[in-house]
């Protein structure tokens, strides 16, 4: 009878292999689900250029006494306001919380409700608590002076 | 009169100790410990069987969790409905493998189910102190088949729009109350949008709780009377007392996930091999397509109802149909209280016949169905 000693002993093989078992099972379950979760499309990034459902003798406060509201620039909020004689752009997503802010005409700031954001009409965080500027995109006028279309678009 | 003494009052706490104590001690889990270490399951020939509960159990665990995840992208609308379970299956990455797990468990469940309920009509299970073991576990087994019938209609194809128009006619048969019934199913006269919002809410949250509750009962039940011990076994030990057990923890709780394990298995190669179709999207107006099937576990009812005659002894046939499915489902609910004998007597037998010809109905009707 042969008396040499197992060289894998056999509880060890027995539970070496239960552990890979359910290693892979665990991960045969887990892979399809985290994946599943994933949303589908990508959120929109890199260029983009859209001519703004304004123009710009639509920029004004209408009858009562509201700016003209953000539209939809590639999925995300661009607030257009007239300053300093010049149309500008901005992300509307507040750089704090990402609300959406609105413009202040009266006043000369571009403001955010949910925690007091102040940005002046550069876009610059003036006071409370955004810890950021707006991003600014680029405007292009064309057109009848006066009454252009307000074409926004971003490089990046 | 001594008085009470500050000890008596408080008694005082054991020393601390490790981290398992310290839930131990404030969950109380130590009683949770005894009755597991209590509870144990009889060892003969008949004992496989009790390895079905626990696998239904499991499919309804992979139910819920396949069906969570469905419902993160599923939109219950009729312009849409359709179209979201087609991105599911096409566009979100193992959505197809989730959406035919979900299917193919949901059918596997059914089919266990019905063999749970036979071998413990068998083995004579529901007798007293388990009666209301037997009521839950038959309304859990409606309420399976009311989540297949419900879920039937929420990929808003041909087929479901039409085994639920069908489903939902029966129910309008039922005398006196039918015609309110079929309005309160449908949420209108006819099978719409209406329905389709019906059919989800019933889905994902009514028949849930209700599955939780019923679920909770028949478990509990099940663990306060222990395994029913079937009588031949008991005949043949000669004796309740002599019949061996194993400790239901762990002994029997890991040859019952082999069993999950073997489910799982059978699953995932249904699924990867056998996607579940989608079929074409529901058209109202249009016309019922040739060969139109309900699931299998409808298809004895459906066959039943196609071949019988337009008028039975003056009564329309699809009511007699449905009068007559829906006494045969009471007398399957009412076994406990129709069979209350010690030994096996003569209304078992009567029983006995009646659940032999159910089942080659049963299997007779199906088969015939799947043929034609």
């Amino acid at each position: 009878m042969d008396s040499k000693p197992d060289p894998v002993p056999r509880r060890s093989l027995l539970t070496g292999s239960l552990t890979v078992g359910i290693v892979a099972t665990v991960g045969a379950i887990f892979y399809p689900v985290a994946m599943f979760l994933r949303p589908r499309k990508a959120t929109s990034t890199g260029a983009a250029e859209v001519v703004a459902p304004y123009r710009v003798n639509d920029l004004k406060p209408d009858a009562n006494g509201r700016w003209p509201a953000p539209f939809n620039f590639n999925g995300k909020p661009c607030l257009l306001i007239r300053a300093d004689d010049e149309v500008r752009a901005f992300n509307a997503i507040c750089t704090h919380t990402e609300c959406t802010v609105e413009y202040v005409p009266e006043k000369g700031v571009i403001f955010c409700a949910c925690h007091n954001g102040v940005y002046d009409v550069e876009g610059r965080n003036v006071s409370g608590p955004p810890p950021r500027p707006l991003e600014m995109y680029k405007v292009t006028l064309r057109g009848q002076p006066g009454q252009e279309d307000i074409i926004v678009s971003r490089n990046t | 009169m001594s008085p009470a003494t500050p000890e008596k009052l408080a008694p005082a706490l054991p020393p601390k100790r490790g981290l398992r104590d310290f839930f131990v001690e404030r969950l109380g889990l130590d009683g949770i410990q005894a009755l597991m270490a209590k509870k144990r399951v009889p060892i003969h020939r008949s004992t496989p069987f009790y390895f079905l509960g626990g696998m239904a159990l499991f499919l309804f665990g992979i139910q819920l969790v396949t069906g969570m995840l469905l419902s993160l992208y599923y939109k219950p609308s009729t312009d849409q409905a359709f179209e979201s379970v087609q991105a599911i299956m096409t566009e979100v990455d193992f959505g197809w493998l989730v959406r035919s797990a979900h299917a193919w468990s949901a059918n596997l469940l059914i089919g266990i189910l019905f063999l749970h309920i036979l071998t413990a009509y068998i083995m004579r299970a529901y007798r007293r102190p388990r009666e209301m073991t037997w009521f839950s576990g038959m309304l859990l087994f409606f309420l399976f088949l009311a989540f297949g019938f419900s879920g039937y209609l929420l990929p808003w194809n041909q087929l479901a729009f039409f085994a639920s128009s069908v489903g939902t006619a029966l129910v309008g048969k039922v005398p006196f109350v039918g015609e309110q019934l079929l309005l309160w199913a449908r949420g209108g006269e006819n099978v719409t949008g209406e329905t389709l919002v019906r059919f989800y809410a019933l889905h994902v949250a009514v028949f849930p709780v209700i599955a939780f509750v019923l679920l909770g009962m028949h478990l509990y039940l099940v663990q306060k009377h222990g395994m029913s011990v079937p009588d031949a076994a008991v005949k043949k030990l000669g004796g309740k007392e002599n019949v061996p057990s194993m400790p239901f923890v762990p002994h029997f709780l890991l040859r019952d996930m082999v069993g999950w394990y073997l489910a799982l298995a059978i699953l995932a190669a249904l699924a990867a091999l056998f996607p579940w179709e989608l079929g074409e999207k529901a058209d109202p107006f249009g016309s019922a397509p040739v060969g139109i099937k309900p699931e299998w576990y409808f298809l004895f009812m459906f066959q039943a109802l196609r071949h019988l005659p337009a008028h039975i002894y003056g009564v329309e046939g699809e009511i007699a149909g449905v009068l007559f499915f829906g006494f045969c489902g009471i007398v399957a609910m009412l076994v406990p209280l129709l069979d209350r004998t010690a030994t096996a007597g003569w209304p078992r037998r009567i029983l006995n016949v009646l659940a032999a010809m159910a089942v080659i109905f049963f299997i007779v009707m199906t088969a015939w169905g799947l043929i034609e």
